[in-house]
């Protein structure tokens, strides 16, 4: 099985579109790509602005070679407009692309892009399709649902059993996470001539885009009881009944109350009646974890599924089924008793 | 309190006659690792050493004789570098620590035993929450390991290794390496390129796969797909689950697991669960069961989850950059040897044989209290507060782990330099 010049447009992420890329890079010049009526800077534009508009980019038909060099070219205009949002929206739409594009291939030629573009091990066994575990897992780890996880999967010698759609989202996934870790990674050298460029489309996006506020609705000094999810409140039920907490939960404990704002010198109270309390030693760890001394890494709490790993999560309410993390559930029930 | 540093000394002192004599293997790509001792009790780690050199270890061991010595399952670039953020991680082994303090044994009750700090109450069995005299939450427990303890951590390192790692995950026997962790456990480590690089989500995904965490057994319109016995994975594990608690069990027992009232639907029951049996033993596919049948299916079935999952420690398997005990050196609570097992030899493996490391000679001690014990193929005790001569091996154990200390006697013997 050959992959075609259309197959290059579609898959950005394979061998052969960075061939493509390379061979008309120095049969046309840079300077030609990048000057002001260039074909490939309109088509680059325009893809980043299907993105904005419509979470969907589409493929450029009408010439093939200005598609391939479109998609290097649109990553480095989203890295020169510096704007994290339009970075998740433009991985996102193009996600979606990838995934539109490839649920419509053959299985074997699904295989053949996998491989192709992220090295993964994918078998085919009559009916069955298999991808190799840790392959399976560096992208599953970023699917919410139970039906991803890794227990809930047939996993045979090393393999997970996935269908042709799981395969095709999976795939669709790591191509979203590659565009990120590529803009992220690379180096900024605007190239002149797009200074222009690149301030109007810096105002388009801010315009469509407008950056969320960060919500100071995690109000320092307000600290609302009713507001806590159940893992904090029985931890610290746990804590004042003088239990032998393990790291984990003290960790939990402290870091989640440090971010609601609370200071060292009122957590310690907490901690008072442990079994194996050190006033000295617990606001040492306190203030490291506030960031008040040591690497000045202020910590954060770990995610509902860390603790669900750690036995630390009682049972869900109502609000956890709509969160990931404790601090949001705290942030959304404050936003309903405010309500109230 | 004399008696007590003079028993620490004497403990050092056969510590440093062992490493005289090692001859401890490197681990993989030893070079990249951070490694981290301990050398008295309530000291410090020392951290963040590393060695260029296999013997520059040999000769460390030796000048200062620590107590407990670790190395890391991370690989770094920097491995000495103070701060781990410097450290430049590239990669990590997947480890597994297989507890008996995590694991039930009915033989805590006869060996363990706790006492209150604050008013001296005691108890035998696993120490409870908070004193029953008093309510103080400072208990100090004394927990032993005995064959029957030996045994569960056994059956759980089989199942880890042969059932989980090998046929699920796939790895080969020969990138698995197990350890007798010194005390009372084994590690497990896998030294795979596959799983070197994964971050600490995936790993929690392989633990959680281990111990059947977050397993979503669900009835749609009440059908149930249900797997053969021989499925690979989860739903054979849990076909296999099932038809061992049916098989085992009284249909009483039974109902009782499915919350039921005394004696209603017994009769009922007793037809689903045979239906459910013949089933699974006939089965050569996945079939579907439809019905009232399967909520008792899934009651049964969540039973079945914890009777075949992995009792491992989560926070040593997920931690990247775990400081773990390193394979032929001393562990300082008890004196016997980290070692590896072959799996082969793991059947047959007693640590109070095969990990002592001081066979030869016999020494006076004052032991304050020990259960019944199997050493060196002989039994001993129990003692309570008495002057007894023991193999050298057991007398470091009982020393090292707090219940003895070196009797008059023998100090003045050994004041001679007799050792």
């Amino acid at each position: 099985m050959i992959l075609s010049k259309l197959d290059a447009a579609k898959y950005p992420f394979t061998s052969l579109a960075a061939k493509i890329v390379e061979k008309l890079e120095t049969e046309l010049g840079v300077d030609s790509i990048l000057s002001p009526n260039s074909e490939v800077l309109r088509r680059s534009i325009e893809r980043i602005r299907e993105a904005i508009y419509s979470g969907v980019t589409s493929i450029y038909m009408k010439d093939l070679d200005v598609e391939v060099l479109s998609h290097p070219l649109s990553l480095f205009l989203v890295k020169a407009v510096n704007n994290p949002k339009l970075l998740n929206v433009y991985a996102e739409a193009e996600k979606n692309r990838v995934f539109v594009n490839i649920i419509n291939e053959d299985v074997n030629k699904i295989a053949l892009l996998a491989n192709d573009g992220f090295n993964w091990h994918v078998k085919v066994e009559k009916e069955r399709i298999f991808l190799r575990f840790d392959e399976y897992l560096k992208v599953s780890v970023n699917m919410m649902d139970s039906y991803w996880k890794l227990v809930n999967r047939k996993l045979e010698e090393g393999y997970v059993e996935v269908t042709k759609r799981d395969l095709c989202r999976l795939i669709a996934e790591a191509y979203r996470g590659k565009i990120i870790e590529v803009v992220m990674r690379s180096k900024e050298n605007i190239h002149g001539g797009l200074n222009a460029v690149i301030e109007e489309l810096s105002k388009e996006v801010k315009a469509i885009l407008p950056p969320t506020k960060i919500q100071e609705s995690v109000a320092l000094n307000e600290y609302n009881p009713s507001a806590l999810p159940p893992c904090i409140l029985k931890l610290m039920s746990e804590a004042d009944e003088g239990k032998n907490l393990p790291h984990m939960a003290r960790f939990t404990l402290a870091t989640f109350l440090i971010s609601i704002g609370k200071r060292p010198e009122e957590v310690i109270d907490i901690f008072r009646r442990l079994p194996d309390f050190d006033e000295n030693k617990t606001l040492y760890h306190l203030r490291h974890i506030a960031g008040e001394i040591g690497s000045r890494t202020k910590y954060m709490p770990p995610s509902c599924a860390t603790l669900r790993t750690f036995n630390l999560c009682p049972s869900s309410d109502e609000i956890c089924l709509k969160i990931r993390h404790p601090l949001s559930y705290y942030n959304y029930k404050l936003r309903l008793l405010r309500k109230k | 309190m004399r008696s007590f540093q003079e028993s620490e000394d004497f403990v050092k002192r056969l510590f440093k006659s062992y490493y005289l004599k090692w001859r401890g293997d490197p681990p993989r790509e030893y070079h990249k690792r951070e490694y981290a001792f301990m050398l008295s009790r309530k000291g410090e780690m020392i951290r963040h050493i590393s060695f260029e050199n296999w013997n520059e270890m040999k000769e460390f061991l030796v000048k200062n004789v620590p107590l407990h010595v670790f190395y890391s399952s991370a690989y770094y670039l920097q491995p000495s570098a103070p701060e781990m953020e410097a450290k430049d991680w590239i990669g990590a082994d997947l480890v597994f620590d297989i507890d008996v303090d995590h694991l039930y044994t009915s033989c805590k009750e006869d060996h363990d035993n706790w006492m209150c700090l604050d008013c001296n109450f005691n108890g035998k069995g696993v120490a409870p929450e908070e004193c029953p005299s008093c309510s103080s939450k400072k208990i100090e427990s004394k927990a032993w390991f005995c064959e029957k303890c030996i045994d569960v951590a056994k059956e759980e390192v089989i199942k880890l290794v042969e059932d989980f790692l090998i046929k699920d995950f796939g790895f080969s026997p020969s990138e698995i390496e197990i350890v007798f962790s010194g005390r009372r456990g084994f590690h497990v480590h896998v030294e795979s390129d596959i799983v070197r690089e994964l971050d600490q989500r995936a790993r929690r995904e392989i633990v959680d796969y281990v111990k059947g965490t977050g397993l979503v057994l669900r009835e749609k319109k009440k059908k149930l797909l249900i797997p053969p016995l021989n499925a690979q994975g989860w739903p054979g594990r849990i076909a296999r689950g099932v038809y061992e608690i049916i098989n085992s069990r009284s249909t009483h027992d039974v109902a009782k697991l499915l919350c039921l009232k005394k004696g209603k639907g017994i009769t009922e029951i007793e037809g689903q669960l045979k239906k459910i049996l013949s089933k699974l033993e006939g089965a050569e596919g996945y079939w579907m069961l439809e019905g009232e049948a399967c909520k008792v299916w899934l009651k049964i079935a969540e039973k079945a989850v914890l009777n075949m999952r992995c009792e491992v420690d989560e926070r040593v398997t997920t931690d990247i950059k775990r400081l773990i005990r390193l394979p032929e050196t001393l562990h300082g609570n008890t004196g016997l040897i980290v070692s590896k097992i072959k799996m082969k030899d793991l059947e047959t493996f007693d640590p109070y044989v095969h990990a002592v490391a001081f066979r030869k000679d016999e020494v006076k001690v004052k032991i304050v209290s020990m259960p019944k014990i199997k050493f060196l193929g002989q039994e001993w005790g129990p003692y309570r507060d008495t002057i007894v001569e023991v193999p050298l091996g057991l007398a470091v154990y009982l020393i090292c782990s707090g219940n003895a200390i070196i009797s008059d006697e023998e100090r003045r013997h050994h004041a001679k330099g007799d050792i």
